[in-house]
């Protein structure tokens, strides 16, 4: 497979809005369809491994790419699973990194993004209380236990209704 | 939304709260009118042992008691009816008919899936608001049907405990099963009457953006109340 070209920050400045998007989609960079130049030159910087046109350090990201669903979500994976969506925001905000998943009123911002939702299940079983036979909700639709989880989602696994009265 | 007929079943931990609530909103409040009327139904009797976390005055049949005690607060205002019965597949068709709004306060999922089933399967225009609640937590689902199509999930849609229910109609429980409950904390009942009072005033408001978010659950140790969407297939 080819590597893919390594732009300098001039070179991409060069380049329309367009083209830079479509380098972004190629890269699959999410989230930059409706940015700003210098935010998705920052983007496609930081995604080559560089430093970002606006800032002197770099933040250890992942973009979606990077992120395998069927991988065994440990604590060690579990934090760097965070997904580069504002790289020129300020340090510790570049990354969008949390969903919010529940379970009946335990819920709780996680970094879950490219999962898929047994895993997450499976990790998050003690921390929310899930039942064994909890069934998956993603955005208030029943999905299977393969669904992999994008930015944006809302994720639930049901929990029985209360019996009593 | 304009409600005419509210229907309260099961006056335990959950309705026995919720009557008095919905009663005196009804008879005063902003949406009061002459114009409605409640219906009690539960075949079960108040015993004094349940004074913990049941509010009745009187020793006797549940409907009965709370029927005496709403007409000497708001008599002069609203018509009680009481049934003594457990509702089951032989009289649901009697107490539950098209344009009701049902209020679910049983103890049992199998008559939630009564309920929920006769609804789906016979009516054209029923909102189901039904609330449930283990010791320190519990949800409430909204079903609503408008002109024979849903508009929320119906109860068993999302849970399968209710579709497939393992616990026994009231009916076909024997007297030691009936008194053998599990326990229940006042509290949560009190919670689960709460919210559903919260869906009343959404509803009757015209609130219905709100109600995609078709079931709550709480959670008294978390101190947590979450609403959830629910599609509807």
């Amino acid at each position: 497979m080819a590597r893919q070209k390594e732009y300098t920050k001039d070179e991409l400045s060069a380049l329309t809005n367009t083209e830079l998007r479509e380098i972004c989609k190629q890269r699959k960079i999410p989230g930059m369809s409706k940015k700003r130049k210098d935010i998705i030159i920052d983007a496609i910087l930081l995604a080559q491994g560089g430093s970002p046109a606006s800032q002197s350090t770099t933040t250890i990201t992942k973009t979606t790419k990077d992120v395998d669903p069927n991988e065994p979500l440990t604590a060690a994976t579990f934090t760097l699973n965070s997904i580069l969506t504002k790289p020129n925001a300020k340090e510790g905000d570049k990354t969008t990194t949390t969903i919010r998943v529940s379970s009946g009123a335990a819920t709780g911002e996680f970094p879950v993004t490219g999962k898929n939702v047994s895993q997450v299940k499976s990790f998050l079983k003690e921390v929310l209380n899930i039942s064994k036979m909890a069934s998956p909700i993603v955005n208030g639709n029943q999905v299977d236990d393969n669904y992999v989880i994008k930015e944006g989602d809302e994720v639930e696994f049901l929990k029985p209704a209360g019996q009593k009265g | 939304m304009e409600v005419k007929n509210i229907k309260i079943i099961g006056l335990g931990g959950i309705g026995s709260i919720l009557t008095d609530k919905i009663c005196r909103f009804m008879t005063f409040g902003k949406f009061a009118n002459n114009d409605w009327k409640i219906t009690l139904i539960d075949g079960d009797s108040y015993e004094q042992k349940n004074r913990e976390r049941q509010d009745f005055l009187y020793l006797k049949n549940k409907a009965s008691s709370k029927a005496d005690e709403l007409n000497d607060k708001f008599g002069e205002n609203t018509i009680f009816h009481e049934i003594h019965e457990y509702i089951n597949e032989d009289n649901i068709g009697r107490y539950i008919v098209d344009g009701d709004l049902v209020f679910i306060c049983v103890d049992n999922h199998h008559s939630r899936r009564l309920i929920s089933k006769y609804a789906e399967k016979t009516l054209d225009n029923i909102i189901i608001i039904s609330g449930g609640n283990d010791y320190t937590d519990g949800n409430v689902q909204i079903y609503i049907r408008q002109n024979g199509k849903d508009i929320t999930p119906s109860l068993t849609s999302y849970h399968p405990e209710i579709e497939s229910p393992d616990d026994k109609h009231p009916d076909d429980m024997s007297c030691d099963e009936l008194a053998d409950s599990a326990p229940q904390l006042y509290f949560a009942n009190l919670t689960a009457a709460t919210i559903m009072c919260w869906v009343f005033y959404v509803i009757i408001s015209g609130d219905f953006n709100y109600i995609a978010k078709s079931e709550i659950y709480f959670d008294i140790k978390l101190m947590s109340v979450i609403s959830k969407l629910r599609a509807v297939y």
